[in-house]
């Protein structure tokens, strides 16, 4: 009887195939998106494993203040989501502020190996605040020179503690200085280069504090004041008066926290913006948010004329608008419509058009209109200075601010070592086509809730509550997690050949897979690439 | 994050001469990982009498029996008898046949297993036609498809026969179809089954990509499809009445979004596609009464 | 213990005391019997066997092929019909190496329907790989069986054995039935060398390239080589235990004789007692049995015949086209030999039409009058 007596194991089928599977990670759209780089799928995955502390000390390798994005971020990431184009994106923002907040109750033990070299930075705002964490980091020597007496710039004047509670940004604060990092409050820096003689390299993260003016008639008068004013009185604890109708001029997010922070003081709000919704620089959420609060939004208005009774705002003139064609912005162009003009009566009106930055900061230093000039990699046109955040955007986010420190920090690093700056590679995110759907559900997303409605409006206190953890949990599972391979064994399941290789990565054992494809084919998430074989 | 659950444990080795992307060896891998190494198997000739290797290899890590074409389950009965006599009734005696060795020639060794109710766990894994020979049409070949004897001008003009409800009708304890599309449900069978004493009968899915002129790594999606367009269920049969529906898909899918996938099909009309598709619901609607009526 | 039973409940008896373990068997007539007193053994729980009760030929012998793949001792029975239809099944049990032991009723080959004896069913078989013994007597058919075993489980080759249909299989004889301890001790348990074994798993019968094929054929070969003296061994070791022994050839009178009759199965009894008449009146014959057909003892046969002026052959059976099976290869056996010695094929006895002492007497009544056949094909009694 022919029996058989080995196996077949001899038999190397490899030589079958005529295209080859790898698995290779590819970039997810939310990674792509993040300002910062956040590595988004990553520590949803660990999350998702319940590797809470290692999820935190994920998000921590690019973003320096997590609880504090984790809540004031308008999380672009999330609109790139490829979940969004099959039922809704995935809760970042809220994942964020859960393991920002799980991180703060954590000790970061940093080795920190020293360098000699001292770094200034200006500006304790989140771009001078993330290029002082990610330099220190590498062993710098940091100080930041801050011209307040309180440390966080635009985040502790700008955002409302209903939004970012003090406390938060001080445990943060708190956090970076114990990595080492010194701040000196009170400073004014006049100009960067005073600095040159004692340090090796400056950051300039000034941020956008000048609010601009309407340059119409009666903004002297009683009761006008500037958004970024009213929110900086607000937020350092002075007492601020307004009165019962406030008006708030702009659609930016100034505006919206303006508005928002009179209501709770007992105001009755509108908002006056001069084109449509859909060009509203505010985040888009807060937006909504602030009509559910009973704020009115008046579209395509402006006031013409501020009319005062004893020298008191008692009356705006305003005009309705019609929108043109699109400015430099992008933006469509609002043209007042002649003999609109009607009236509306305020006692209070806040103006919060826009910021600019100071550029009496950059002589000799190269600017544009808007802010100081210097490449993607935050480089200036003096090689010891370095520029990021709203100072080079102009009033911008958070997050972009965290993105360019983090950039001037690798940039200034190279700068001191001498080496060649790291070429910038535009990777292809992931795409939905590319992610196979019929592993996924519809599924509702998930959010935390918020506190009661009544609370919400009548005071200060934190809208959002952190995420349960079951709901959490719940919400990480529904992670496509493009691109990156989550161990869900998709390739060794449905490998035929047996030639899927599980170690701490996949891998494909080439001796005997044949190439069919079933891997790549079934692989939820496009980690597995088909090459031809040469 | 794993969506399939499946025993680690392999009882199957690489280097086997399947053809790329054959559902017939991946069903062969999840079957036997359900049953575990103490199992021997009986194949008589089918695309799995040359994929195991030829002598004097085998990718197999259980014993293996090579039987004639039409002997599946009075071999896996004689085996069982030989086991059972040794006292030996703990190792799962498994006939492995496509459909040609069970819908055509071993439909009789296979219908006298059932009636005496042999306890043995008979696998038909079909993949519609002779496909070890060369793609010749049997009784499993769907209506409407091609195969190189029923050419284009003259495809198979007969419904494939249903041998599901043939097996129940012996009433033996245990029918089911299963797919490799669904390997967790496959699993779940194979084990079910496993701990039934008398004569189970799985009909697994396995898409054959050489005879149905698909791309290999179509296997999947295709099963899947399959599944989504009711064309072919995944349902249970115990003892000859007890029908449970175990994937009822939310939407059907059209059946033409099944069949375009596949070239032995390419040559149908959009009337005959319509014809399909009026006798997958008629046996939909069936089969969900069948279910319903329990 | 002396019995007196049929050729089918000879059959039965002899697999009781061989002790298999697996029986699959389909009925057909004329062996019917031998299933049906083997069911009351199991039932009655003296015969510890799996009864495996097939729905056709080709399942039984697939089940019993299966069994014994596991190490099981296997049996069946058939005719005819029955026996055609395993032919697919007889070439795997015998390329598997598989010592099953199969009872075979000679029965005549429809159609038209016959249900009497001839050997074409068995002979047809000849070149599946199966050794086969034609019984002459019911006793012979009984200790066939256990015989049977015996060979088959030392060469790893089936066995077959024949017998005819009604005279053996319906007809009642006196039996010495063995006791089972004597049984006992000449069969031992079947223990093979490689079964279906989940400590040892391996893959029986797999694919077998032009590489492998002719040397696995070479090798089964051999063994059938080797059974002829392992048969004989067997056939000696028996008759120290029972007192009984049948050879692979009898030869009966033939020291002198001048005509040697060949013949096999219940034929044979009937030649001796035309031999033993005709040697009262001193005719030179002699009568050569033929118990073993394979494999085919070809130097005992010759060593007989070689002796003999001249040989009849009766063959209950034929090969349409050629002629008498037995004749052909008793031929073919004398071929090389310097000796030439005339030798007359006569058919007889097909589809169960009885071969009477006439009959045969009238054949050596030809033979002595013939130098040499006239025909190819000496046919006897057909009445066109």
């Amino acid at each position: 009887m022919p029996i058989s007596l080995s196996d077949t194991l001899h038999n190397k089928t490899g030589t079958w195939r005529t295209f080859r599977p790898i698995h290779k990670n590819k970039l997810p759209p939310c990674n792509k998106k993040c300002p910062t780089g956040e590595n988004i799928q990553k520590y949803i995955y660990l999350l998702l494993n319940k590797k809470y502390e290692e999820a935190y000390r994920e998000i921590k390798k690019d973003n320096p203040i997590p609880s504090i994005t984790g809540r004031v971020c308008p999380h672009p990431c999330e609109s790139k989501c490829n979940r969004g184009e099959f039922d809704e994106p995935i809760a970042i923002h809220h994942i964020e502020r859960f393991l920002g907040d799980y991180g703060l109750e954590l000790k970061d033990n940093w080795e920190i190996e020293e360098k000699k070299e001292k770094i200034a930075i200006i500006g304790s705002g989140p771009a001078g605040l993330a290029c002082a964490y990610h330099l220190r980091k590498k062993g710098y020597k940091i100080k930041i020179f801050e011209a307040e007496n309180e440390i966080g710039g635009m985040l502790r004047i700008g955002i409302p503690d209903y939004r970012l509670p003090k406390d938060i940004l001080d445990k943060e604060i708190k956090k970076l200085q114990e990595m080492g990092i010194e701040i000196e409050t009170g400073v004014r820096i006049n100009h960067p280069l005073d600095l040159a003689g004692n340090y090796d390299a400056i950051f300039v993260g000034t941020g956008a504090h000048i609010s601009r003016k309407m340059g119409i008639p009666g903004e002297e008068l009683d009761g006008v004041i500037s958004g970024l004013e009213f929110l900086k009185k607000l937020n350092l604890g002075e007492k601020v008066k307004i009165g019962k109708k406030v008006a708030v001029i702009g659609g930016g997010n100034t505006a919206i926290d303006a508005a928002r922070c009179a209501l709770r003081l007992g105001a009755e709000v509108k908002i006056l913006y001069r084109r449509s919704r859909n060009e509203m620089p505010a985040i888009e959420s807060e937006v909504e948010e602030a009509e559910k609060e009973g704020i009115k939004i008046e579209f395509l208005t402006t006031p013409v004329k501020i009319i005062g009774k004893n020298q008191k705002v008692s009356t705006l003139e305003c005009i309705r608008m019609e929108l043109g064609e699109p400015d430099e912005s992008g933006r469509r162009r609002p043209i007042p419509i002649k003999g609109s003009e009607f009236t509306l009566d305020f006692d209070t009106v806040i103006l919060a058009i826009g910021e600019k930055v100071d550029l009496k900061l950059f002589e000799n230093i190269e600017t544009t209109s808007w802010g100081v000039k210097t490449d993607q990699y935050t480089r200036t046109t003096h090689e010891k200075v370095f520029a990021g955040g709203d100072c080079v955007t102009g009033p911008s986010t958070v997050v972009e601010a965290l993105g360019a420190g983090k950039r001037a920090s690798i940039a200034i690093d190279c700068f001191l070592k001498g080496e060649p700056l790291p070429v910038i590679k535009d990777k292809k995110p992931v795409t939905i086509e590319n992610i196979n759907l019929d592993y996924f559900e519809r599924k509702k997303r998930k959010e935390p809730e918020k506190i009661e409605f009544n609370r919400r409006v009548n005071s200060f206190d934190e809208i959002w509550l952190r995420f349960d953890e079951k709901d959490l949990l719940e919400e990480a599972e529904r992670c496509f997690s493009c691109g990156v391979c989550n161990r869900c064994d998709n390739c060794w399941v449905f490998c035929p050949d047996l030639s899927i290789i599980r170690n701490e990565e996949y891998s494909v054992n080439y001796d005997y897979c044949k190439g069919c494809g079933i891997c790549a084919r079934e692989c939820p998430r496009y980690v597995i690439t088909m090459e031809e074989e040469r | 994050m794993k969506i399939f659950n499946l025993p680690e444990k392999e009882n199957m080795r690489p280097g086997h001469l399947a053809c790329q992307g054959c559902g017939a060896a991946l069903a062969m891998r999840y079957t036997l990982k359900a049953l575990g190494e103490k199992t021997i198997v009986t194949i008589p000739a089918c695309c799995w009498s040359v994929i195991d290797g030829p002598f004097p290899y085998s990718s197999l890590k259980v014993p293996l029996f090579h039987c004639a074409f039409e002997t599946a389950a009075a071999s896996a009965a004689g085996i069982r008898a030989g086991l059972d006599i040794k006292g030996l009734e703990d190792i799962n005696v498994l006939a492995w046949a496509g459909d040609g060795g069970t819908f055509d020639i071993g439909i009789q060794a296979l219908s006298g297993a059932a009636e005496r109710n042999e306890n043995i766990i008979y696998v038909c894994y079909d993949n519609e036609a002779y496909m070890n020979t060369g793609i010749q049409r049997s009784s499993a070949t769907p209506y409407g498809a091609w195969t190189t004897t029923t050419p284009v001008k003259h495809y198979k003009n007969r419904p494939k026969k249903d041998i599901v409800a043939i097996m129940a009708a012996h009433r033996i304890p245990y029918v089911a179809t299963a797919s490799v599309g669904y390997p967790d449900d496959l699993i779940r069978k194979v084990e079910k089954a496993k701990n039934i004493k008398g004569t189970k009968f799985i009909h697994i899915y396995a898409p054959c990509p050489t005879g149905w002129k698909c791309k290999p790594d179509d296997t999947i999606k295709i099963s899947r499809l399959a599944v989504e367009t009711a064309v072919f269920p995944l349902y249970e049969i115990e003892n000859g009445y007890k029908y449970i529906l175990n994937i009822k898909p939310e939407v059907k899918k059209p059946v033409t979004e099944y069949l375009k996938m596949q070239g032995r099909f390419r040559h149908l009309t959009e009337k005959e596609i319509e014809m399909i598709q009026k006798e997958v619901d008629f046996q939909w609607k069936r089969l969900l009464e069948k279910c319903n009526q329990n | 213990m002396k019995k007196v039973i049929t050729g089918n409940h000879a059959v039965s008896y002899g697999a009781l005391l061989s002790r298999v373990e697996v029986i699959a068997a389909y009925p057909i007539t004329p062996q019917t019997q031998v299933v049906e007193l083997l069911s009351e053994f199991c039932a009655e729980g003296k015969l510890k066997a799996k009864f495996v009760k097939v729905e056709s030929e080709h399942s039984a012998m697939a089940t019993c092929i299966g069994a014994s793949a596991a190490g099981a001792r296997a049996f069946t029975a058939t005719s005819a019909q029955g026996l055609a239809l395993m032919h697919e099944l007889l070439h795997w049990a015998a390329g598997g190496r598989l010592p099953i032991v199969l009872a075979n009723i000679n029965r005549a080959m429809a159609p038209g329907w016959s249900i009497w004896t001839d050997q074409n069913d068995s002979l047809s078989q000849r070149d599946t790989g199966w050794m086969q013994i034609y019984c002459e007597s019911n006793q012979e058919v009984l200790d066939s069986v256990i015989q049977g075993y015996k060979i088959a489980e030392q060469v790893y080759i089936p066995l077959m054995l024949v017998l005819d249909a009604f005279v053996l299989s319906h007809t009642s004889e006196i039996v010495d039935i063995p006791s089972q301890e004597q049984v006992d001790r000449y069969l031992p348990p079947f223990k093979p060398k490689y079964k279906l074994d989940v400590n040892d798993p391996h893959a029986f019968g797999g694919l077998l390239g032009p590489d492998h094929y002719m040397e696995i054929r070479y090798l089964l070969q051999k063994d059938m080589e080797r059974a002829m003296e392992i048969t004989k061994k067997a056939d000696i070791e028996f008759k120290e235990i029972f007192g009984r022994s049948y050879g692979v050839i009898e030869a009966y009178k033939c020291e002198d004789a001048e005509i040697i009759m060949v013949t096999s199965g219940t034929v044979t009894s009937t030649a001796r007692t035309v031999i033993d008449k005709l040697r009262e009146r001193d005719k030179r014959v002699g009568l050569l049995k033929i118990r073993m057909f394979r494999p085919f003892p070809s130097k005992d046969i010759k060593n007989v015949l070689l002796k003999a002026k001249k040989v009849l052959v009766v063959d209950r059976n034929i090969s349409y086209g050629l002629g008498g099976i037995f004749f052909e290869e008793i031929k073919s056996v004398l071929y090389y030999e310097d000796k030439h010695i005339p030798i007359f094929g006569f058919i007889t006895g097909l589809g169960g039409r009885d071969v009477t002492p006439n009959i045969l007497e009238e054949m050596i009544e030809y033979v002595e009058t013939h130098d040499k056949p006239e025909e190819p094909i000496l046919w006897k009694g057909v009445k066109l």
